[in-house]
């Protein structure tokens, strides 16, 4: 299958650095407004040709995918346009900035048969697969609740909160906040099902441009309830993800490899908490191996879930399936995207 | 001639300022919006102009102007920031050039865009220049100075514009002592690699000095230099000056270059061969990242002999311009009659602080 890009800073070199692995996938062109960008893309990945202009890569390319990774304030033109010429779309978190442009998006999808996939990259990290594997075999019982808290410190001078000049994910609504809200929502989505009711809670502790640094929300949903966080101030950065099911518990850090599992155990009541404590520190330590070893391998790192949703999409569209990220999915996590934002910005 | 300095408040910008000042130039200083100058000490012909070079329009910047001097980049960040912001800002900046009058050029490179693999014995303005794909093997700086100094010689060639690259070696001054490529620091202990390797030093007066001598010499134009005050000091004198002066606490152990750059060598290989050429080191233990620290080489220059500059400032100097009491306002080595500008200077001097006029923000 033939892929092109648009967009080429950032978040693009690890969709290329993946798209160089896959099998039967050949990048024919990049795309970005500034032409350094986009040449240095094409000469450090190998790509035959890169572009300024995304309507003339489309024309001349024809290209099968369109992976769209820009910031946000674009996705709805250029994922459009990338529908409009025949190609399935890809698009980065999130896939835009308002529910009318998402229903457009997916309206334009359906008509033109083509799949539209949002990145809800850590559905798929390895730990939030094996916690998925226990619930899917049946061993851990219902989900009862999830949570879902990212520790991230966004206040720093160069990035979200750059004094000099305004970062793009601070024109969405609830500001750079508003950035790691789709992965929040994919995480409750996947685990307790479309959300009844969300009651979110914004504020702001800390001095700096930021409209709001701190975000917390209860959700009800199908199948549980789940509650989703983001703090600026909480450290060491983390991406906590714990799932509360039946008969089992499970912990992990999406940043790192840390994944550990509580169990109703048989056996004696009081030997529970040594059994389960031994294997938490057997886990733990494991886990601790892994991330350096992560880190030295070169590879995906915490983008391992990025990866495997590439992996799983184009195998998916070269067979005709169904992508591991579906129409359906795309539209319920944008709407408990916008259930959670700042009363004052929903659409 | 009014002169357009981009990063003016940077470290070596604000010694250039002083320089051009000195040199009888008007200087228009484009400093970003939420750049705090009021420590430096300019003086209040100094304009100042507001703008971040990767975001809102810089074609006021260039009313009047005719040089710029291109000393913005990223030091830190992530490589992809310091790619947008180096690459990104530069690529904006000489849009607005190739929409005004200016033509003359004077850009700082860096001694990290050469290939310091495929140099042996001596460093000098024809040495090659690190290309891909092992480019990318460096660290986010180099890449991002490769690509600039790439494109600003592009648009040069487009618009015929006349254009100096200076290409500094390791700058050093007040507050910035310790060099990246003394060694390696754990700790209160350092691991110099090749205690004898000379340093391509240049102290960031006398630096500036250069820049501002290239800014209207007639002999620069269409030239490249690498600036290097001497290559006589080592490294194992300066890191000693260093800890001494600074009153750093410090042990030095030296240890043979070419056995620092054996176990970078063998980790690269043990991680290639571990994880299938795709393993990740830190950048000390990349070999390529190794020698453009650490290569024992000479660095001769032809600035003396083509510019006839030589550095105002002696190494001696230089350290009590680094160590020692500072000094009221930044004093710029002093000129002599022949070394001043012809042409008067021309320029209708806006206060210093006050925001320039499209960038304000």
């Amino acid at each position: 299958m033939k892929a092109a890009l648009i967009g080429a800073g950032q978040i693009a070199k690890q969709h290329l650095a993946c798209l160089k692995e896959l099998e039967g996938v050949e990048v024919g062109a990049v795309c970005d407004l500034s032409p350094a960008t986009a040449a240095a893309a094409a000469e450090r990945f190998g790509i035959p040709r890169w572009y300024t202009d995304h309507r003339a890569m489309l024309e001349a390319e024809r290209p099968d995918v369109v992976h769209v990774t820009t910031p946000p304030s674009s996705h709805f033109p250029l994922a459009t346009a990338a529908l409009g010429a025949g190609a399935h779309v890809i698009v980065e978190k999130p896939a835009s900035e308002t529910m009318e442009q998402l229903r457009q998006m997916l309206r334009a999808a359906r008509e033109a048969g083509r799949a539209l996939v949002e990145s809800h990259n850590y559905l798929f990290n390895v730990a939030t697969r094996r916690i998925l594997e226990e619930i899917d075999s049946g061993r851990a019982g219902n989900v009862v609740h999830v949570e879902a808290f990212i520790a991230l410190d966004i206040l720093g001078p160069s990035g979200f909160a750059d004094p000099n000049l305004q970062h793009p994910a601070l024109r969405m609504a609830g500001g750079a906040i508003a950035d790691f809200l789709p992965h929040l929502a994919s995480l409750a989505w996947r685990f307790v099902g479309a959300h009844r009711s969300a009651h979110p809670v914004w504020s702001r502790r800390a001095r700096s441009p930021l409209p709001y640094d701190e975000f917390r929300a209860v959700v009800d949903a199908e199948r549980g309830t789940a509650s989703l966080a983001f703090s600026a101030s909480a450290q060491p950065d983390a991406f906590w993800l714990r799932v509360y099911c039946e008969r089992m518990q499970a912990a992990t850090n999406l940043f790192e490899t840390r994944l550990t599992f509580d169990r109703v155990l048989s056996g004696p009541r009081p030997l529970r908490p040594l059994r389960n404590g031994l294997r938490e520190a057997r886990d733990v330590r494991r886990a601790s191996v892994g991330s350096l070893w992560r880190k030295l391998s070169g590879g995906p790192g915490s983008y391992d879930g990025l990866w495997e949703m590439l992996r799983g999409t184009y195998t998916a569209l070269a067979s005709g399936g169904e992508p591991p990220v579906g129409l359906r999915e795309v539209e319920e996590v944008a709407e408990l995207v916008e259930a959670l934002k700042p009363r004052e910005a929903r659409s | 001639m009014r002169v357009l300095v981009t990063g003016a408040n940077g470290f070596l910008g604000r010694h250039v300022v002083s320089a051009l000042l000195a040199r009888g130039h008007a200087v228009r200083a484009m400093v970003r919006p939420a750049a705090s100058i009021d420590a430096l000490g300019w003086p209040p012909s100094v304009e100042v102009f507001r703008a971040d070079l990767r975001g809102g329009p810089l074609e006021a910047a260039f009313e009047g102007v005719g040089a710029l001097v291109h000393l913005a980049a990223a030091v830190s960040g992530g490589e992809d920031a310091q790619f947008a912001a180096t690459v990104g800002g530069t690529e904006r900046l000489l849009s607005a050039m190739a929409a005004s009058r200016t033509r003359r050029l004077v850009f700082c490179s860096s001694f990290s865009v050469y290939d310091w693999s495929r140099i042996d014995g001596t460093l000098d303005e024809d040495s090659p220049l690190q290309r891909a794909p092992d480019l990318y093997e460096r660290d986010g700086y180099a890449i991002a100075k490769s690509w600039q100094e790439r494109i600003v010689r592009e648009a040069a060639a487009r618009h015929g514009w006349d254009l100096v690259v200076l290409r500094p070696g390791w700058i050093w001054g007040r507050e910035h002592g310790f060099l990246f490529g003394l060694g390696q620091r754990f700790g209160s202990v350092h691991l110099v690699f090749g205690p004898t390797t000379r340093l391509p030093l240049t102290h960031v007066e006398n630096c500036a000095s250069l820049f501002a001598l290239c800014v209207d010499a007639p002999a620069a134009s269409g030239r490249t230099y690498n600036v290097v005050d001497s290559d006589r000091i080592r490294i194992w004198r300066y890191l000693g000056d260093h800890l001494r002066r600074s009153q750093e606490r410090g042990l030095r152990l030296p240890l043979p270059y070419r056995l620092g750059l054996t176990v970078a060598r063998v980790a690269q290989a043990t991680s290639r061969w571990i994880f299938d050429g795709k393993g990740k080191l830190p950048g000390v233990l990349v070999p390529c990242r190794f020698e453009a620290r650490f290569k024992p080489l000479r660095f001769p220059t032809r600035t003396e002999r083509e510019l006839g500059w030589t550095p105002p400032l002696s190494y001696e100097e230089c350290l009590e311009r680094t160590y020692g009491p500072p000094a009221v306002a930044a004093a710029p080595p002093a000129l002599t009659e022949s070394e001043r500008p012809a042409d008067p200077p021309m320029t209708t001097p806006e206060r210093a602080g006050v925001p320039g006029r499209a960038a304000a923000s």
